[in-house]
């Protein structure tokens, strides 16, 4: 099976030398192929689900909780902030 | 050697007025200090915080107040878990410097109860391993060979408590992570049934097939963390109101009008000679005990591993893709998208890249369908299957693993193979049922691994037989030699 290395890469926001690229092409097609022993099972009648659980609309109030103590510590992991404010890298250049 | 101290028997110690907390807290101090270097299963060792809760148990003991469930009790805690003020790092670089923010719902379950929090154990990368090598930091050692794995990825709980350092610990179970190494290190390991326990501030590998559990010497202790740890949160919308069940109930080890199914499927071919005969021995003692051995079969279960290949990495790789380096850890310089891949590359190990690759891939255009929707289709099938088996069956039974522990790296560059030793526990996580590690012998001076499992919430048959065996043979009570 043919991989798009770099097109599945930059999906996964990752980026490789040209040596860990030639690993992976390596490794990854065997494993394809050993998932790929599903098709061999019937599931035409069958509901994919993502969950088994029996639980449906689980709500809960969305009220909003004050905590200064946890707010303070999230921001006290900021790798960078202004004031409180967490800083990033532009999103829209231009 | 003399086995080791108990759940039960600490905390029965320190109601009774025989040992204080404090006592038992600085002696398993000392003891780690003594002999973890050699296994390397705890990243950290919270002294400060474990004498502070020990004193307040001996506080409360001296002023004569009733005593919670767990009082003096040391638990150690999987990296992946969160405690707050203390470094939560899933075994990765990523999160190397990571603080928690909040408290993990079973930590804080277990902090109530009077357990000690000693400390937080080794683990694969993100829970990414059946060895406990691909950890960021160090490598943890089985302490029945230290040139053998403890398993994984919960290999640090596992052999805090089999190296005799905590009389329990948590781990969590994505495929495998607490049963295979409670296999591997002699000891006994339980996965709850999917729900049973929140996984509120466990840092998520794959939210679906997630559980924490615990690792104890007996199916005893188990039980009573378990009761401990179990129940609705709020903070988890996947965990459920349980039916009121105690310890007691959960605790009357009895083979008595057992049904036991066997299936056909999990004695594979190129599976290890002496586990097959253990386990096969194992069984003998369920019939002998009057259980009644019933042959069934699994055939979807030589499909439960590729099924497991296909969503949780399909759900790693959406779950890992909060790792930038923006609001915690590293960030890396430049402009936004070349920050991301930078602090990516450099937190992330080779076995998590392999698996975002392999989720990204799954999840792709064109790729969707046929691998991610058919693994859900799959997924369902197997739990069907099972549901069926147990009309019939009142717990299923088989090995854990299909070998005993492996030299360091023997694995390492084979994924498949490595993966393969989680070939029987991974259909357990797929259909959401309980399933319970026990010791059933020695092969090649190895510890082995008997696996129960049962149908979604009946975890009390599952400790009930579980219990019997234990009774009724003695493997938990031996103990490595350990200088």
């Amino acid at each position: 099976m043919d991989i798009d290395l770099t097109h599945i890469a930059k999906l996964s926001k990752l980026k490789f030398s040209e040596e860990e690229k030639a690993k992976l092409a390596a490794e990854l097609p065997g494993i394809i192929e050993y998932i790929a022993k599903l098709q061999e099972v019937d599931t035409n009648d069958i509901d994919a689900r993502a969950y088994l659980t029996d639980a449906v609309n689980v709500f809960r109030p969305d009220e909003p909780v004050e905590n200064e103590e946890i707010r303070k510590a999230i921001i006290e992991e900021f790798p960078k902030k202004t004031a409180d404010a967490l800083e990033v890298p532009g999103v829209f250049n231009d | 050697m003399e086995k080791f101290l108990t759940v039960k028997e600490i905390r029965d110690a320190v109601r009774d007025g025989k040992m204080t907390a404090t006592e038992i807290v600085e002696a398993t101090l000392a003891d780690i200090k003594a002999r973890d270097g050699e296994i390397g299963a705890f990243l950290e060792v919270f002294s400060e915080d474990a004498l502070a809760q020990a004193a307040k148990i001996d506080e409360m003991k001296k002023k004569g107040d009733a005593l919670p469930p767990l009082a003096g009790v040391p638990v150690a805690i999987k990296d992946n878990m969160l405690y707050k003020g203390h470094i939560a790092s899933s075994g990765s670089k990523m999160l190397a410097e990571y603080t928690s923010v909040y408290t993990a719902t079973v930590v804080e379950r277990l902090i109530a109860a009077g357990a000690i929090i000693i400390g937080r154990t080794n683990m694969d990368e993100f829970a990414m391993g059946s060895s406990t090598e691909t950890s960021a930091f160090q490598k943890t050692k089985n302490p029945w060979d230290k040139k053998k794995v403890p398993g994984g990825s919960s290999g640090g709980s596992a052999a805090a408590v089999a190296a005799g350092f905590v009389p329990a610990s948590l781990g969590s179970d994505t495929g495998g992570s607490i049963r295979q190494p409670a296999a591997l290190c002699g000891i006994v390991g339980m996965k709850p049934t999917y729900g049973r326990v929140s996984r509120y501030g466990l840092t998520a590998l794959s939210s679906s097939l997630d559980q924490i559990g615990p690792f104890t010497h007996t199916v005893e202790d188990t039980a009573i963390i378990l009761e401990v740890i179990e129940g609705k949160d709020i903070h988890d919308a996947t965990s459920v109101d349980l039916a009121e069940t105690t310890v007691g109930e959960l605790l009357t080890p009895s083979f008595e009008g057992l049904r036991v199914g066997v299936p056909s499927e999990y004695f594979i071919d190129g599976m290890d000679e002496d586990v097959r005969k253990l386990v096969l021995e194992a069984i003998d003692v369920f019939r002998k005990g009057g259980a009644e051995i019933i042959d069934i079969h699994l055939p979807l279960n030589p499909y439960a591993l590729p099924t497991y290949y296909i969503i949780q990495p399909a759900e790693a790789s959406s779950n890992l893709a909060r790792f930038d380096g923006m609001r915690y850890g590293t960030r890396a310089p430049g402009e936004l998208e070349a920050s991301y891949v930078a602090a990516r590359g450099a937190g992330f190990g080779p076995e998590v890249k392999r698996r975002i690759m392999l989720g990204s891939f799954i999840l792709s255009a064109g790729y969707y369908d046929a691998f991610y929707k058919k693994g859900l289709a799959v997924r369902t099938a197997i739990r069907k299957e099972l549901d069926d088996a147990f009309k019939k069956v009142d717990i299923i039974i088989g090995p854990t693993s299909p070998s005993v522990a492996w030299n360091f790296g023997e694995r390492f560059d084979d994924p498949i193979a490595m993966y393969l030793a989680d070939i029987f526990t991974t259909a357990g996580n797929i259909a959401g049922i309980p399933g319970i590690s026990v010791p059933c012998g020695f092969a090649h001076d190895l510890p082995v691994g008997l696996q129960l499992q049962a149908k979604p919430f009946d975890e009390a048959i599952m400790f009930r037989a579980a219990a019997a065996y234990q009774n009724a043979t003695t493997w938990q009570k031996y103990c490595p030699e350990i200088v």
